[in-house]
């Protein structure tokens, strides 16, 4: 795989060419995020459970070992076999051979993130296992040979044109449906018989509960319940910072999850498992891919709260119009913009510079990461490691300059101004300038803040100061 | 023990924050706890379920057959509904497939959500409650929660189950153009008869 920084912007760019996509893509992930307020209007107790949901997490983040060790036992107990992975290639051996003790060759699979992160399809595809993706937008990219473009919603970025096409090469139906029911039902049609003789079943899991040595998938489409219930070999892929301590403690995450991600109430689906099904069995594969490393910076263990709502992406000014791919990554978004330069300093770079920093991604967050100050802390990591795009660490080397030495700056202001009114466009809408690219440069001010106050306070006496009993 | 295991555990006993500094917090027991079928029913019909409500002198199979006219195969695991398929020829997951409705009964359900639950303990194979075409819950008014908070401290089923599913009304499905489609891969329908 290329080492090369992605190129967030240009990705970005190609994604604004197309207005019909951007404008759908902006509509509906904000129609998301509107939806998440509404049900946050409805809950007088919001604020408490993110505070709750926050709190937990943190402390079992601060006693991982215990709780997986508790976790490992329990399963055991109940029959499941728990297996420990350090990265995806180990992740991808386990899951051939457990594949290959059965003769599977046909895995039928509910979305997980982590085995994206494992690349574990190609893997399996060279041993002779045929993978079918059964969520609806995650099938729709793996025949699209795309990554998911969203967490929650995969093919968030697709029109349902789009998704004709798709399915017309591979399920022979007409191009030019534009009925999404008839493309849903298709959907369904094709994938019972694929079901039906599935020799696995791969789901990942939402939650791991240490105290029973359980763990939760929530879906809406029931597919990781088809997964899992109908082959008699179940593997489940989970991230180690799944954990939560008790059973109780899963009211305030499945309380936030889908609320948070959609706007309803809960997925349709919230399915518990404990142990194999009558004749089946069960294995848990715990990967810790980057995991355990993360959780040792200071800055960024807190990222590993992360319940993979999505609302984070919904929200951000900059996802909602550079598209989910333009991240080049298998996180995208806010959070993966945390996450992925932990897999990779180099190649994802960018990323971090690939937010406003309004601050809106930590106000939706349901487990409290500070989000937009963390990616204002990778800033400066990559500043101190080099790893910043020649221009930007040009225009920021001066920029410092100027901040350091208020006269100047003020001067520079008003050139700004002057040459913000008088520039021809040429010289403000340039490659040193991607930011003026897609948007127009803001209007000058006729008056600088600093001249106002010149003007009208610095000759006005300061305000008496209040009285206050000694 | 494996290698990969111990280093793992090794590495986050390393680089973990300070455990004395983030203690657990006591379970919560937050939000609304009105634990009613009126309540009940506005969340279950939010996320697509319907109630099946019965008519003056009418069994429960009749009222299935008001409610799926086109039903050919009704396999029923409750003695309340006869259906058209006795229960002993589901043995293995995919014989489920060929029904077109499934009745079961939940143990309980949650107001707040509208979900009920089903585990090993009410079906006769855990394929059952997705391979059918609709399902049919039987489910007793005094077996309603009032949130989850108190389903997952209250339920005894969330510990001793090996498979327990909440669901909350019918598959569904919104990842082609933003456009809500139910019964995208499980049940098409979810209908709860109160008894
Ligand atoms: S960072 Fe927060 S808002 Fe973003 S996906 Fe994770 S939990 Fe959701």
């Amino acid at each position: 795989m290329s080492n090369k920084p992605v190129n967030h912007a240009k990705a970005a760019e190609h994604f604004l060419e197309d207005a019909p996509h951007l404008q759908f893509h902006d509509e509906r992930l904000w129609d998301m995020r509107q939806k998440r307020d509404a049900q946050m209007h409805i809950l007088p107790e919001w604020q408490e459970l993110r505070e709750e949901a926050s709190r937990i997490k943190e402390h079992t983040l601060s006693r991982l070992p215990e709780y997986l060790e508790q976790f490992e036992t329990n399963a055991k107990k109940n029959g499941i076999h728990v297996h420990w992975a350090r990265d995806g290639a180990e992740h991808n051996r386990i899951v051939g051979e457990i594949l290959k003790a059965h003769n599977a060759r046909n895995l039928i699979k509910s979305k997980s993130m982590v085995t994206e992160e494992c690349d574990m399809r190609p893997y399996l595809a060279k041993q002779g296992v045929t993978v079918t993706e059964t969520d609806l937008g995650e099938r729709i990219q793996q025949l699209d040979d795309q990554l998911p473009s969203h967490i929650v919603v995969p093919a968030v970025h697709k029109l349902t044109a789009d998704v004709a096409k798709i399915f017309a090469k591979d399920y022979h139906t007409d191009p030019n449906i534009r009925d999404p029911h008839l493309l849903a039902e298709a959907q369904r049609q094709a994938a019972r018989p694929v079901i039906l003789h599935a020799d696995a079943g791969m789901t990942g899991g939402n939650f791991v509960v240490a105290e029973t040595g359980t763990f939760v998938v929530c879906t809406n489409e029931g597919n990781a319940d088809l997964s899992a219930t109908v082959p008699n070999l179940h593997i489940a892929t989970i991230g180690i910072e799944r954990l939560v301590p008790r059973m109780a403690d899963m009211g305030v995450f499945i309380r936030l999850l889908s609320r948070s991600a959609l706007g309803s109430p809960i997925t349709q689906y919230t399915t518990h498992f404990r142990g194999p099904q009558k004749g089946g069995e069960m294995h848990v594969v715990l990967v810790d891919n980057g995991r355990s490393a993360r959780l040792g910076m200071e800055d960024f263990w807190t990222s590993l709260k992360c319940i993979r709502c999505g609302a984070c992406m919904n929200t951000c000014p900059v996802y909602r119009r550079s598209g989910g791919l333009s991240y080049g990554a298998v996180y995208s978004g806010p959070i993966g913009a945390i996450i992925d330069p932990t897999f990779n300093e180099r190649k994802y770079s960018t990323l971090p510079y690939a937010s406003t920093l309004n601050g809106s991604c930590t106000n939706v967050c349901p487990v409290k990461i500070n989000i937009h100050e963390q990616l204002y802390k990778w800033r400066r990591v990559l500043v101190q490691h080099h790893e910043m795009p020649f221009v930007k660490r040009e225009i920021m080397h001066m920029a410092g300059k100027l901040m350091g030495q208020p006269k100047m700056y003020r001067a520079a202001i008003k050139a700004t101004e002057v040459s913000l009114s008088t520039m021809p466009r040429f010289v403000l809408y340039n490659w040193l300038n991607p930011w003026g690219k897609h948007r127009e440069n803001p209007h000058p001010v006729k008056q600088t803040f600093n001249d106002w106050y010149r003007k009208n306070r610095e000759t006005a006496k300061p305000a008496a100061a209040p009285e206050t009993k000694k | 023990m494996t290698a990969a295991r111990d280093e793992i555990l090794q590495a986050l006993r390393n680089n973990r924050p300070t455990p004395e500094n983030h203690p657990l917090p006591p379970v919560a027991t937050l939000g609304d706890l009105d634990a009613s079928r009126e309540r009940f029913i506005t969340s279950l019909k939010i996320l697509g379920g319907d109630v099946l409500e019965p008519v003056e002198g009418e069994t429960l199979d009749q009222a299935i057959l008001r409610r799926h006219p086109d039903a050919k195969v009704i396999c029923s695991n409750v003695p309340e509904a006869k259906g058209t398929l006795p229960v002993e020829k589901v043995k293995t997951p995919q014989d489920a497939a060929t029904i077109d409705v499934t009745v079961v009964r939940s143990p309980f359900g949650i107001a707040e959500m509208g979900s009920i639950f089903l585990s090993e303990a009410e079906l006769p194979i855990n394929s059952f409650a997705h391979l059918g075409q609709h399902i049919v819950v039987l489910l007793s008014v005094d077996q309603l929660t009032a949130n989850m908070h108190t389903a997952y401290q209250e339920r005894p089923e969330f510990k001793t189950a090996n498979y327990g599913v909440l669901m909350s009304g019918p598959s569904a499905t919104a990842d082609i153009q933003g456009v809500l489609i139910r019964g995208a891969q499980g049940v098409r329908s979810l209908s709860v008869w109160f008894t």
